[in-house]
């Protein structure tokens, strides 16, 4: 046996003694000797079956089936693409092909040959504001463009390596406060650079003597202006800060808080005199960042909403559990805890809510139908596994609000009963992982879990299950197949979880939507929660808001506002001025829902009825440069790469329906094609096993009803929103300048650098991405 | 005990009966291909859907549990669509043949590969059994005939097709040597005028008297055989010719010489037989004359059925169109006396039925080494003592082992094929993309393993599982591109160390049987 081997072994044993070695355990460990040796090595496989009873059968379906596993050593840093909804319109697909051409990948190979990198897709990285999004291990770079390809690695490069100055913030109670600075810690935040600013406001108040606290806060839900810092001076007044620079904190900071001594503010000036000259960079103000908000772009933003899953935004610490009960936290848990199982559910029955993972099933319902099963034990889960492309509620939530999640948990178990409830958590959603299990601490510490938590007699402990990459465990059968250490098949319902869960126990399994709605409904009543909303659709909803907007982020509205409300009020309208084509609501499971529907009322009946469905909440706008083919073709491109492979209608059904995508896009589709794209849609529909496969014709079976002329259109030869690359050409018009700057970007030389003269492509040439047009100073290049 | 009504019959079942069961005791059978009996249901082929009457939804009727006041259609124009729309989306990936090529290009539809198997096991007895299942004339047509079949070989993409044609001369001569008569069946009491003794005729008349009816035949010269009688005695020895005619014409057939059939003859026999059989060779104005339809070509028949403008006759060979290929008017003959007979029994004339074969045309490169993996390597053979006295016992075993097996070998028991032939499913028409390639992965345990043929049902998986197997046979990766093999690479042996026998037995296709399975016999 070699050294190596010898080594992979010795490892592979340390981690099932940490794991354990049931098949329960089966995925942790691979996550685990992934992490150790950044793929499965098979002989630390091998080793694992002969030492477990875990079999090589179970091994290789379960590493083959998650996307998180690699059975192949990869480069030293990853390369992420996050190609979700937001990125795909806004040209995630080029920025993919700029990175292979940079690094010169050909054949389906994704390492560049020094090792370094290697490239990969990801459906979605839950910062649809910032797309297209670029994740290089953990820093995301947002709103990349193919030029900027360099840069990015560039930038990359020099921070490896680099530590942050040790953090010296200084604490309360030093010297007399004078006020607060607010950072958003949300990942939108951190992938806009938050983190950067975070530390230099901390390095900037070094040595000034200024004691200000310093407080992160979870999502301010306003994603579009990341990061945003607002400043609380010594007269409680308030001041909001719009997409900071980390060299703008010096001035912000100047702005409301005065050094403690002359000579200090003195030294801090000159410095800053110095720093200004030493550098050529030029930068605008900060004022013109501040936004205050009594403005009415802010209060718009705001004003339409209804905080209850996120209320306290952009206010409280997310971990800090004291100020969560200093604003009422836990007090929901309190008045439920002197209440009987069955008023607790009755309670939420009355109040009308309903599922927040998409289906809309009665939630005070299904705890009746759990707590009514017989059972040895019953499980608790909170879905987390927010799997939509262009969806990042559940990411916001379980960042921003874990003590929320986790009491309206505690409430549910109370009411059927349960002493064991896990999180299930997406593998793509680092951060809220590491908050959830802080706040699990936390909670313990205060006996908020464990045992006879406060003196009730009631005992529960949560725990987290990380997911490894699987869209389909979304759907509650899977999700406990996946928990059990299987292989993430859904399974034929009835009997539902309820019945027969978790190890064949009755099973409560809620969206953490839906958890985070609980508390409120006890500290404000049934009745306050069910006059939000319409009829059938009590309370709020929190969506996800990207694409095509002005203000993106994540909001939370009453039940039944309108398509049009979000979009224009809330969001600003169409980004640039551009015309208003449709909204994808409800990610690969929803539909496309045209500008004559904008008047929709969002609630569960409504969408259905258009031919979407609420989904998870993700909305993405779209305006009258996507290709409403393209769209269909990307939702099945997703809903086919994510198909579990266990029924012939998804599994095949996608797959044959996207190839007739494929041919439509490339200009080689025919009239047959569409009957037989409408044949397919409907069979997968009526014939799927689960909901992903039986909902994902939706975009097709909307985009075919309310924009069947594009499709025609397509076969006829034309994409007339100029997307489809196979259908399209690019071309120069007479406005050029000749400044050459399209023939500089041209990766593949079709455009012959001639300065001071009109440009021409080459179009045998071309490849279509995009770069000439981006660049173009005047609008010359051409698309038709 | 659980109520419920199954196309409108009520029936009781105990609770956690699934609709597949409670169905299954109605005697009503739900087609399904991926339930395993005894064991948990796994929903994955899907062909098993039945429609709820109440909502209009569909439901696995493998896995739902029958629930009370359920009401339940298996059958309406709804569920058999489902059928055939998942069966049609398997068949876009299912890479293999049922029939091998050679077998659908031969004109008479002969069962080579089989045949050449039996000659390779040195059975040349059963051998020429299988020949003579569409084959009237394989002595005479071994040495005529211009091999289509070997047109379609495999084989010839790695270098020569097997000969054929002369192994089938070779059976045939073995049993003419051995003077083998056929066995009498009883008599239908039915009876048949043959007029023409050339090779459709004589093959019309072989199985029709296999069936039992009473053939005729009117022959207008002295001597059986039409155009054959012209061939060259160095291509066809006449001691064949006639061994192999009169190997035919035994005493249950008559055979009435130099009876050329005029108009009012013509009549006669309509009125004396309960069908005629028209097999003149090519005389369109004769037919005229007699008051068929006819072109310049030939007699106008019903292509499915042969059935001329005239209700109980027929026609067949070169009557319908001039040709040089004996093998087809041996072929219509045999298709004749099959459509004949069941019209006969059942009263009602229908075509053939052309059954359902999965197909997926040429080989790739590396395909041909995996066909090469089970047959002989050597160079096609000559017949040492030349074409018209065909090959020796070990020429011809030698020959036949250089046949590929490109025919499944879970042909007859294959759930795929047999559903596909039921519900009408079409192969190609969601075929769209680039197919996977064909591999041949062979154990010692008497099992082949054809991944390309899997519909992924996870039956094999399943029972390794059960049986404990060391490594079992697992899913590979997910969604379309899903596969089913044995983990860590290992090879099928492994992965089947207790279960090959009863994985190839429940396996619903083709993709896991035994090496040595013979389901045509």
């Amino acid at each position: 046996m070699t050294e190596e081997n010898k080594n992979i072994i010795l490892l592979t044993d340390e981690i099932i003694a940490e794991k354990g070695n049931t098949k329960k355990a089966l995925i942790p460990i691979l996550q685990a000797i992934q992490d150790e040796f950044n793929y499965l090595p098979e002989e630390s496989l091998r080793r694992l079956a002969d030492i477990t009873a875990i079999t090589p059968a179970d091994i290789t379906g379960v590493a083959s089936f998650y996307h998180q596993f690699r059975m192949q050593p990869v480069g030293e840093h990853m390369i992420k693409i996050c190609i979700g909804t937001a990125c795909h319109v806004k040209g995630a697909m080029q920025v993919y092909d700029a990175f292979k051409r940079h690094f010169n990948f050909k054949d389906g190979n994704i390492t560049s040959e020094d090792g370094k990198y290697t490239l990969d897709k990801v459906s979605c990285l839950g910062c649809c504001t910032l797309a297209p999004v670029v994740q290089i291990d953990d820093v995301t770079y947002g709103h990349v463009t193919t030029d900027m390809i360099e840069t990015v690695i560039h930038d990359f490069e020099s921070q490896a390596g680099k530590t942050g100055k040790k953090k010296a913030f200084r604490k309360k109670g030093e010297s007399e406060f004078q006020g607060e600075i607010r950072i958003g810690l949300g990942s939108c935040c951190v992938a806009s650079g938050s983190d950067d600013v975070k530390k230099e406001i901390e390095e900037s108040v070094v040595g000034t003597g200024i004691n200000v606290q310093l407080k992160h806060v979870g999502c301010v839900g306003m994603c579009h202006q990341v990061p945003l810092v607002e400043v609380i001076d010594e007269n409680k007044q308030s001041k909001l800060y719009a997409k900071v620079k980390p060299q703008e904190v010096r001035q912000i900071i100047d702005t409301h808080f005065k050094p403690d001594s002359l000579f200090k503010r003195v030294t801090n000036k000159a410095y800053k005199l110095l720093e200004k000259v030493q550098t050529d960079e030029v930068w605008e103000p900060v004022e013109r960042y501040s936004i205050d908000v009594r403005d009415e772009m802010v209060s718009n933003f705001l004003d339409r909403q209804i905080p209850i899953a996120t209320e306290h935004r952009g206010i409280i610490n997310p971990l800090d559990i004291e100020e969560y009960k200093r604003n009422d936290g836990f007090q929901a848990l309190a008045e439920a805890l002197k209440l009987e199982d069955e008023q607790i559910i009755q309670k939420v029955k009355e109040s009308g809510l309903r599922g927040r993972g998409g289906a809309g099933f009665l939630t005070g319902m299904k705890w009746e139908l759990t707590k009514n099963e017989a059972g040895d034990k019953r499980y608790l889960i909170c879905n987390g596994d927010e799997g939509d492309p262009g969806a990042f509620m559940d990411r916001m939530l379980l960042e921003s609000y874990p003590y929320r999640v986790i009491e309206g948990m505690l409430i549910a178990a109370k009411a059927v009963q349960a002493d064991e409830g896990y999180f299930y958590i997406r593998a793509e959603y680092p951060l809220a992982v590491n908050r959830i299990r802080q706040a699990l601490i936390n909670c313990r510490e205060q006996n908020f879990l464990g045992d006879n938590i406060l003196g009730f007699g009631f005992s529960f402990d949560i725990q987290i299950y990380e997911g490894a990459g699987a869209f389909v465990c979304g759907e509650e059968t899977a999700l406990i197949a996946s928990i059990e250490g299987n292989r993430g098949f859904p399974r034929v319902r009835p009997p539902f979880p309820a019945k027969k869960g978790l190890w064949g126990q009755p099973t409560l399994i809620n969206n953490t939507e839906t958890f985070s709605m609980v508390p409120y409904i006890f500290k404000e009543g049934e009745n306050q929660f069910n006059q939000i909303g319409t009829n059938d659709s009590k309370g709020t909803k929190v969506f996800s808001l990207a694409g095509k907007v002005n203000r993106g982020g994540l909001i939370e509205v009453p039940m039944g506002i309108t398509i049009r409300e979000i979009v224009e009020e809330i969001g600003g309208g169409v980004q640039n001025g551009k015309k208003f084509k449709a909204v994808q609501v409800g990610g690969p499971s929803g539909g496309c829902i045209p500008a004559e529907l904008y008047d929709t009322p969002i609630d569960y009946q409504s969408l259905i009825e258009v031919g979407a469905m609420m989904g998870s909440g993700g909305l993405v706008v779209l305006d009258e440069t996507d290709c409403m083919v393209d769209i269909a073709r990307y939702f099945l491109s997703f809903t086919q790469d994510e198909s579990c492979g266990k029924c012939t209608f998804c599994r095949v059904g996608t797959k044959r329906m996207l190839d007739i995508l494929n041919r439509i896009t490339e200009g080689t589709g025919t009239k047959k094609d569409l009957e037989e794209l409408k044949y397919l849609a409907d069979w997968t529909q009526k014939g799927s096993l689960c909901n992903l496969g039986k909902s994902a014709p939706n975009p097709i079976i909307t985009t075919l009803k309310y924009f069947y002329e594009e499709y025609e259109a397509h076969i006829e030869g034309c994409c007339p929103a100029g997307k489809c690359a196979g259908l399209i050409e690019y071309s120069i018009n007479d406005e050029c300048i000749g400044c050459t700057k399209c023939a500089q970007k041209c990766p593949v030389d079709a455009i012959k650098f001639e300065p001071h003269k009109k440009h021409e492509i080459n179009t045998e040439l071309c490849i279509k991405c995009d770069a000439c047009r981006q660049v173009c100073p005047v609008d010359a290049v051409i698309v038709r | 005990m659980i109520k419920l009504k199954i196309n409108n019959k009520p029936i009781e079942v105990p609770e956690g009966t699934s609709i597949l069961e409670a169905a299954g005791k109605l005697g009503i059978e739900i087609p399904t291909m991926c339930h395993l009996e005894g064991n948990e249901h796994f929903t994955s082929c899907m062909v098993c859907l039945v429609k709820d009457a109440k909502t209009d939804k569909l439901l696995p009727s493998c896995s739902i549990p029958a629930a009370e006041g359920m009401e339940l259609i298996t059958d309406d124009e709804v569920c058999r669509e489902s059928r055939k729309a998942a069966l049609e989306l398997l068949l876009s990936e299912h890479v293999g043949d049922c029939e091998a090529p050679c077998q659908l290009v031969c004109p008479a539809h002969m069962n080579i590969p089989l045949m050449n198997r039996l000659i390779a096991a040195g059975n040349s007895e059963k051998a020429i059994e299988v020949v003579k299942r569409d084959i009237a004339l394989p002595a005479i047509l071994g040495r005529i005939c211009p091999a289509p079949c070997e047109a379609g070989c495999r084989r010839k993409q790695a270098d020569e097709p097997v000969s054929i044609c002369l192994l089938k001369g070779f059976v045939a001569d073995e049993e003419l040597l051995g003077k083998k008569t056929e066995t009498s069946v009883q008599k239908t009491g039915k009876k048949l005028a043959i007029i023409g003794a050339g090779p459709a005729g004589l093959a019309a008349a072989f199985y029709l008297n296999r069936y039992g009816h009473s053939v005729s035949i009117y022959e207008k010269n002295e001597k059986a055989g039409g155009d054959i009688l012209k061939i060259q005695e160095e291509v066809l020895p006449k001691e064949v010719l006639n061994a192999e005619i009169d190997s035919i014409l035994n005493s249950e057939i008559e055979i009435l010489f130099n009876s050329g059939i005029n108009f009012e003859k013509y009549q006669q026999l309509k009125s004396e037989f309960d069908a005629v059989v028209i097999a003149t060779g090519n005389t369109p104005e004769l037919a005229k004359q007699w008051g068929l339809q006819a072109s310049a070509n030939g007699i106008q028949i019903n292509k499915e059925t042969y059935q001329t403008s005239e209700e109980k006759v027929f026609a067949i060979g070169n009557a319908l169109r001039p040709s040089k290929l004996a093998v087809r008017s041996v072929g219509q003959g045999k298709e004749l006396a099959q459509i004949v007979d069941s019209f006969f029994r059942t009263d009602q004339l229908n075509g053939l039925h052309k059954r359902f074969n999965s197909k997926f045309g040429k080989l790739r490169q590396l395909e041909v080494a995996e066909y090469l993996k089970e047959s002989n390597k050597t160079d096609r053979l000559q017949p040492g003592k030349g074409k018209a006295k065909g090959f020796t016992k070990e020429e011809a075993i030698a020959e036949a082992t250089r046949c590929l097996h490109c025919d499944c070998r879970n042909i007859e028991s294959c759930k795929l094929r047999n559903l596909s032939d039921e519900f009408g499913a079409v192969q190609k028409r969601f075929q769209y993309d680039e197919r996977i390639s064909f591999q041949k992965k062979f154990s010692t345990q008497n099992i082949i393993f054809e991944p390309s043929k899997c519909i992924k049902c996870g039956i094999c998986v399943r029972i390794t599982q059960q049986h404990q197997e060391t490594f079992g046979f697992s899913f590979i990766g997910r969604g379309f591109d899903v596969r089913v093999g044995v983990p860590f690479n290992e090879t099928v042996e492994k992965g089947l160390e207790k279960t090959a026998a009863i994985v190839a037995e429940k396996c619903p296709t083709g993709a896991l049987a035994k090496i040595d399975t013979e389901e045509q016999l």
